[in-house]
């Protein structure tokens, strides 16, 4: 069983920064907004570690933790306090306080992985045999709309992965699905009848096997207020209608930490080759930008010494393009690997527009790639 | 005062964004002709101030997704990045106000608050000393005004 962190914070930035800290651990990162939603979610939940911030709204850390305190169940639950004041006023308060540690905001993500390590045991992912799972994995997705044009739509946009898609209209089919079946994640209309997708969320969240199932709202674009709403709420996140395929799929990736790298990187005895799709979104850029050291660092590890990017898939190659590759290659500088750029000649004439590129050596083919990189 | 507001900014955002702000000539200029965002956060106690942190709404986009190691794209409408500049502001005015306090001016923190606009300007009422600390990250600018009320030290 995953360890238990529960973030009570009034703001979801701070909630996103603690989620994506222990992401690459084995504990399931559990929100509340406020005090009164953490004593409720604690007393549910009984997590390993709370992470509690000292001035919010509705309930302050102090009550919380006094509140805590007195709970048979949960007096013993160690807790962090977060705060953004360091006086040495507010410093020894907390220290009389009953709670192992304190951090003080600004702070950066390691730190607070260093402390809660000192509380509790955190166990990387891949330690517990749990594999990542990939984009390519049979993914389980729940459309809960009453408007059956807009799950049309989603199947549809989905139509190229592996994903397996349920659909109901209303909340107790919803209800149904999550209840007989695995699903890793929701998606709800905000415009179901009788707050219906707020209903189920509060369903969800108040189920321990559901519990910590990412639901996104689906919203008009231009209903910024509902949004905002369902932000507010502690949604995972929105989806904006109509439905860009491409924005879904990132979202649901990145909610589910779903291993997408391999899509665009791939190992050739010592080299690794990132291979550049036709078409670079912002989100591709992002996965491309956020997995570059990582699979570098990895080559580097495991003994190779060159990357080669290849573009033959591109017909032009534009200013992203070109930063990307120049990211790749101050990245190889780094890490003193050596680098070759396969493409067209047309796209290797963009290229050289742009002065920072009249260093790369290219190539037009990955085997040429190779011999030019071992000489 | 000045320079620890200025202290406080940089090293919020050193550590929150990651990203270097460096000082430039103060000025009363807009940042541009779009649309801005200003975070501010106040204290009160025996020193009594605000701290207004100004950025165009495209800055504040990018810094929201720094923050949240997100890319812009995936940073979701107004809501998200009213509570990342929130948040840093809150940040900004805690390091602020935990120096006042060491320093014996015991205060305590306002929650901080989000207005949006266009060429926004504030004006404080008489008693009230003003100052602006303006940083630059490449081409973009940060604005930091700072009100205090005369009878506080700086």
């Amino acid at each position: 069983m995953s360890t238990k962190i529960l973030t009570i914070d009034d703001s979801k930035t701070i909630r996103l920064i603690v989620a994506r800290a222990f992401k690459p651990f084995n504990c399931t990162v559990l929100e509340a907004a406020n005090g009164v939603v953490g004593l409720s979610v604690a007393t549910r939940e009984k997590p390993d570690l709370i992470l509690l911030d000292y001035t919010m709204p509705v309930m302050d850390g102090y009550e919380v933790l006094a509140r805590l305190r007195s709970d048979p169940d949960l007096k013993s639950t160690p807790v962090i306090m977060l705060t953004a004041e360091a006086g040495r006023e507010t410093v020894v308060k907390i220290a009389k306080l009953s709670v192992r540690d304190y951090l003080i905001k600004p702070f950066k993500e390691d730190l607070l992985v260093e402390r809660a390590s000192r509380v509790i045991s955190l166990k990387p992912k891949s330690d517990d045999g749990e594999k990542r799972k990939r984009y390519d994995d049979p993914i389980h997705l729940l459309i809960v709309d009453d408007k059956p044009a807009i799950s049309a739509q989603i199947r549809d946009g989905l139509a190229d992965t592996n994903w397996k898609l349920s659909c109901a209209e209303e909340l107790g089919q919803a209800l149904d699905i999550c209840t007989k079946t695995a699903v890793d994640l929701v998606l709800v209309s905000h415009s179901l009848p009788k707050d219906g997708a707020y209903m189920l969320f509060q369903n969800l969240r108040s189920v321990a096997n559901s519990a910590a199932i990412p639901v996104f709202a689906l919203c008009v674009k231009t209903a910024v207020a509902d949004q905002t709403r369902a932000q507010q709420a502690g949604f995972s996140g929105i989806i904006t209608k109509p439905i860009d395929p491409s924005d879904l799929k990132s979202k649901v990736c990145r909610a589910l930490g779903l291993e997408t790298s391999y899509r665009y990187f791939q190992e050739r005895g010592n080299a690794l080759v990132l291979s550049m799709p036709k078409e670079i979104s912002p989100h591709v850029a992002h996965e491309i930008t956020s997995s570059l050291h990582g699979r570098l660092t990895g080559i580097v590890d495991a003994g190779g010494d060159k990357l080669i990017v290849d573009l033959k898939q591109m017909e032009t190659a534009n200013l992203q393009v070109i930063n990307l590759v120049l990211s790749a290659a101050q990245a190889c500088s780094k890490l003193s690997l050596k680098y070759a750029v396969v493409a067209s000649d047309t796209v290797k004439a963009e290229c050289r527009t742009c002065e920072e590129t009249h260093v790369w050596p290219f190539a037009k083919t990955v085997e040429e790639a190779e011999s030019v990189l071992a000489k | 005062m000045e320079d620890l507001t200025r202290k406080a900014v940089q090293e919020v955002f050193q550590s929150m964004v990651s990203i270097d702000l460096t000082p430039n000539a103060a000025s009363d200029a807009g940042l541009c002709s779009g649309g801005q965002i200003a975070g501010s956060v106040g204290f009160i106690g025996e020193a009594n101030g605000i701290i207004y942190i100004y950025a165009a709404v495209e800055f504040a986009h990018g810094l929201t997704a720094r923050m949240l190691g997100i890319s812009e794209v995936e940073v979701e409408g107004e809501e998200m990045v009213n509570d990342a500049m929130g948040e840093l502001c809150n940040m900004v005015g805690g390091y602020v106000k935990s120096r006042l306090c060491d320093a014996g001016h015991s205060c305590t923190l306002s929650i901080p608050s989000i207005v949006r606009g266009q060429q926004l300007s504030i004006e404080g009422v008489t008693q009230v000393s003003r100052r602006v600390i303006s940083f630059a990250h490449g081409s973009h600018r940060l604005l930091v005004e700072l009100l205090v009320k005369e009878t506080a030290e700086e």
